[in-house]
């Protein structure tokens, strides 16, 4: 299965591209592509030149649900949930009152 | 490549591609009055550079830029040598409509010794103003405190120019007393008395001079200019500018001051002259300004200098051999270029003087 | 440190309104993305996994407190509340919005700091000695000539548009803290006969790809010069380096293919052909700006320092000699254990920036090992110092340990990376402080990179890990001796590839045989040199 992904113009924020041809940011409402369908979407959404950024396809598992999957899993799923650092803001010193 | 990859069009322009090699272009640049440049791709940046060489190489013909190009890029083309732009795709004329830099960090690639930068520009404002500031500390002063001032501010970047004549050995004498290290121009005109050059080389000697620069005229440039070797004759102006003026400039590169003989004295437009001045580029240093014919006699006599061996014999003032005749009194220019309309060669304009008074617009907060 | 004339504040005031009018052009669609991508890039506007990451100019790592405030203020107001200080003496932020952007630069330009050229096929920010200007052990201060730099390569009509990226380092102290040896041009200041300040000059360094050393081509160049010489390079490389293979479009291609002597004959050919008095740099320019770069006036001596340890250990691993009286250099090393390298919070960059102020002279460094530096420490308040560097999570006691880790950002941000780094210098971080190897090690240098561009400068660290991709997995490669400052090395890989928690275990594992085996003093090349290879084989892969 597939999925069309890119990066929102605006604010560079992580999109996917829904059945109704939006983006959103959920990756609940991507549309799954087919190797049949995947091509047209591609695209469809490389004329959302005013919309989005450098999309896409990436592979998905099949099933419910939205599951990176293929031999760029890591990096879609970095995408998908954020660093896997932790946040620099709980760190010490976050409340820092001026001399 | 060959040349055929150089399409003539209508009206002889030639096109070249921007990633043609640079000895292809300069081939086409030296029969082509009018030279397009396509660009197949707005990232490729090597069209600017060979722009930059078509220019400083010396091509003054028309040099456009077509191909694909973005707006973006226009004031970088203009200033790489280009002077006109014709993007294939127009895109929006609002875009192509952008104002130039108003200053610039680096010259201008296609138009060297053209606009100052901001370096440049910081610089002479601050020549200028400790120039001005010098001249009124040294004003009236003697040659020795004139001198040795000089060589403390400009350490490093002063020169003292000489022609050898008539009455040189007195501020080499003063130099080689100070300083003898301090780098001595030299211009061979090729057109000198013989009696100039054996002088010269007695007084270096004699004085310990240790850093003697003899300026010559460019090989190529007096092959096309004077072949005949009778310029003189026909324009001497010319021969000025070839034998003085551009020598002098190349010479004059690395130095920001230069130490001068002249004297009040010497009247015309030197009637007035300073300790110190600035001529919109450098500081000319005049150590000898405030001193009498009869202060240069006495200091003669008492430092036992030997004189330009044509002074025995009627010349008060020496330049080169065509253009100098004696004169009827000592120390004085009327011999030089007697019957011209000129009393200067050229290398101290005062069309360059003046410049420096209007450069005194550049305020920098 | 440098102010800004009024041309300068024009041309940077010129800049931002013209991105302004760029990413109006964008989002209109009178530009493409095509087109649009270049000009953004030359605005340290880049495109990352999650969002848009803006690179902020540090021009040669020196800042204000006022500047350091105001990259704390655009951490809180437009981003999530930290930055990330870079390999090159940059700050990076994560998560701005393209809209804002613009915005963002107009703030930075009230306090004389842009983005521009920290990214694209530019000339990118010239770096040097985070201690410059304090170092006993200087020849010049290098910070004038890289503020000339800045000015020469700063929107240069004929190198806008090069090949590739292009940087150029410079050191005014042998020990070249710098890395000239691994830059597309490294610069020393050397003093010439008749005690004429000039440059030994270096071209054809880099990491990435295909590391290499570069080659010196000139002994000795008068420093007004400089610009010149810069010009005759960079026009060689323009016109020749090659543009039809991105990864063989930097200058270290052209002067390994030319040989480093036909390529310097090039440049002298190019550089007698242009020199002259429009780029010869004017003594009163030098002159102005040297004036910016003075030393601080001397401080006060730290009597009766404190018996706490913690104080002790911190004073002896953080703070450097400095050669005016009462001053010392503080390296705050934004490497607490389990953190990301080089991050700080907002509210830490404000507390640095108030300590500077108070205790410092206002002045900042960044280094290319993602730490900040206090550079002109008055002695005295070294205790009062740490207290409150301390209480902000500011005083770990490792600077130039093992845990002193660089890492890019790698996988977690980075569109380019095949792995994650950070993580992995997090899990190192905090093992080798639960093994007390920072101590027992000594000095040691530990580079992470996420991919092959190699922007953690993992090629020239004593102890390298290179993440790659093996199948959709991330998998690391170790290399060893590696040396970035002075005699620069590339480290060499020790074996195979190894998984995420192995290559934690590899690592900890070296230093744990560095710490057994090397001798006093002996850093770890030397180590390395002596006893050979097979105790970090077996230490990292078993007997």
């Amino acid at each position: 299965m597939k999925a069309l992904t890119a990066n929102r113009l605006t604010d560079g924020k992580v999109v996917y591209r829904t059945s109704e041809g939006v983006w959103s940011v959920d990756p609940a409402k991507a549309e799954h592509l087919t190797e049949d369908t995947a091509e047209a979407a591609l695209n469809a959404g490389l004329r959302d030149i005013l919309t989005v950024v450098g999309p896409y396809l990436i592979e998905i598992e099949t099933g419910a649900g939205f599951t990176p999957g293929g031999r760029k899993h890591v990096r879609e799923a970095i995408r998908l949930s954020g660093p896997t650092t932790g946040s620099t803001k709980s760190m010490p010193g976050a409340r820092h009152v001026p001399v | 490549m060959a040349l055929d990859s150089a399409r003539q069009i209508a009206r002889s322009t030639t096109e070249l591609p921007a990633d043609i090699e640079p000895a292809e272009a300069f081939a086409a640049a030296a029969w082509a009055d009018q030279i397009d440049v396509r660009f197949a791709t707005f990232k490729d940046g090597r069209g600017f550079s060979l722009a930059a060489l078509l220019r400083q190489g010396g091509y003054e013909g028309r040099l456009r830029a077509i191909g694909h190009l973005l707006p973006d890029q226009k004031d970088a083309l203009l200033r790489s040598g280009f002077d006109r732009v014709q993007a294939d795709d127009a895109g929006e004329p609002a875009r192509w409509a952008r104002a130039r830099a108003a200053h610039i960090y680096q010259p201008d690639p296609g138009a060297p010794q053209g606009r100052h930068t901001a370096l440049h520009r910081r610089a002479l404002a601050v020549r200028k103003a400790r120039a001005e500031a010098l001249a009124q500390e040294l004003e009236g002063a003697d040659p020795e405190t004139i001198l040795a001032r000089a060589l403390e501010v400009y350490a490093g970047r002063i020169a003292l120019l000489s022609s050898f004549g008539a009455e040189a050995a007195l501020g080499l004498h003063l130099l080689a007393g100070t300083d003898p290290e301090t780098p001595v121009l030299f211009l061979e005109t090729q057109r000198h008395f013989a009696q100039t050059l054996t002088y010269k080389d007695q007084l270096v000697s004699a004085l310990g001079l240790k850093d003697v620069r003899v300026l010559e005229p460019d090989a190529d440039e007096a092959a096309r200019e004077d072949a005949d070797a009778k310029l003189y004759e026909r324009d001497g102006a010319a021969c000025c500018e070839l034998r003085k003026v551009r020598p002098l400039a190349r010479g004059l590169e690395a130095f920001d001051a230069v130490i001068t003989g002249r004297k009040r004295y010497h009247g015309g437009a030197r009637g007035a002259l300073k300790a110190v001045e600035f001529d919109g580029e450098r500081v000319k240093i005049n150590p000898l300004a405030f001193l009498s014919p009869e202060d240069v006699a006495s200091r003669f006599t008492a430092l036992d200098l030997p004189s330009h061996p044509l002074t025995q014999i009627g010349y008060a003032s020496i330049g080169c051999w065509p253009c100098t005749t004696p004169a009827s009194e000592p120390g004085s220019r009327e011999g030089r270029w007697a019957g011209e309309d000129r009393e200067e060669c050229g290398i101290f304009d005062p069309a360059l003087e003046a410049r420096a008074q209007r450069a005194g617009s550049i305020r920098l907060i | 440190m440098y102010q800004y004339d009024v041309i300068d504040r024009e041309l940077v005031n010129a800049r931002t309104a013209e991105f302004r009018e760029q990413v109006s052009a964008r989002l209109s669609g009178a530009l493409s993305e095509d087109e649009f991508k270049p000009l953004r890039l030359m605005n340290g506007v880049y495109l990352q996994l999650h969002a848009y990451m803006l690179r902020v100019a540090i021009p040669y790592g020196v800042l204000s407190s006022n500047q350091l405030r105001m990259l704390a203020q655009v951490a809180r107001e437009y981003d999530k509340g930290y930055g990330h200080f870079t390999t090159r003496q940059n700050i990076q932020y994560n998560w701005p919005a393209l809209v804002d952007i613009p915005a963002i630069l107009d703030a930075l330009a009230s306090v004389e700091m842009h983005a521009i050229q920290t990214s694209g096929n530019t000339i990118r920010n010239t770096t040097t000695d985070p201690f410059a200007g304090a170092a006993a052990d200087e020849i010049a201060d290098p910070r004038p000539w890289c503020e000339l730099i800045r000015q020469w390569s700063t929107q240069h009509p004929e190198f806008t548009w090069l090949p590739r990226k292009f940087k150029i380092a410079v050191t005014g102290s042998p020990a070249d803290r710098a890395a000239i040896g691994v830059h597309d041009i490294g610069l020393k200041l050397v003093p010439g006969d008749k005690g004429i300040m000039g440059f030994e000059v270096h071209v054809g360094g880099g990491q990435g790809r295909t590391p290499r050393i570069a080659a010196k081509i000139r002994d000795y160049l008068p420093a007004r010069e400089l610009l010149a010489y810069l010009t005759a390079i960079l026009r060689v490389y323009n016109l020749a380096g090659r543009r039809d293979n991105l990864y063989k479009a930097r200058i270290k291609i052209l002067v390994e293919d030319m040989g480093p002597e036909a390529f310097a004959a090039a440049v002298e050919e190019t550089y007698e052909a242009i020199r002259g008095r429009d780029l010869a740099v004017p003594a009163e320019e030098i002159e102005r700006v040297a004036s910016f770069f003075t030393p601080p006036a001397p401080g006060r001596a730290l009597e009766n320092a404190p018996t706490d340890p913690a104080f002790a250990r911190w004073r002896r691993v953080n703070v450097k000699p400095h050669k005016v009286p009462g001053r010392a250099v503080v390296v705050i090393a934004l490497k607490a254990y389990g953190q990301a390298p080089g991050d700080a919070s907002a509210a830490q960059m404000d507390l640095i920036a108030d300590l500077a102020e108070r205790y410092g002279e206002a002045e900042i460094r960044v280094t290319k090992e993602q730490n900040l530096v206090l550079p002109h420490m008055d002695e005295a308040a070294l205790p009062a110092l740490f207290e409150a560097l301390k209480e902000a999570g500011l005083a770990t006691a490792n600077a130039g340990r093992a845990s002193d880790i660089v890492a890019c950002p790698g996988l977690d941000y980075c569109n380019l990376a095949n792995a994650r780094s950070i993580p992995i210098a997090q899990q190192i971080s905090m093992g080798l402080e639960a093994a007390g190897l920072d101590e027992a090690a000594g000095e040691v240098t530990v580079k992470i990179s996420g991919c092959i561009n190699a922007c953690g400068h993992h090629h020239v660290a004593e102890i390298g890990l290179l993440g790659v991709d093996k199948k959709g997995e991330e998998v690391y490669q170790l290399t060893l001796g590696g040396v970035a400052d002075g005699e620069a090395a590339i480290g060499k890989i020790l074996g195979p590839g190894l998984s995420a928690d192995d290559a934690v275990r590899a690592v900890i594992a070296c230093v744990r045989v560095f710490a057994d085996h090397g001798a006093n003093e002996e850093r770890f090349s030397q180590t390395l040199a002596r006893i050979g290879t097979d105790p970090f084989k077996e230490a990292v892969y078993g007997a």
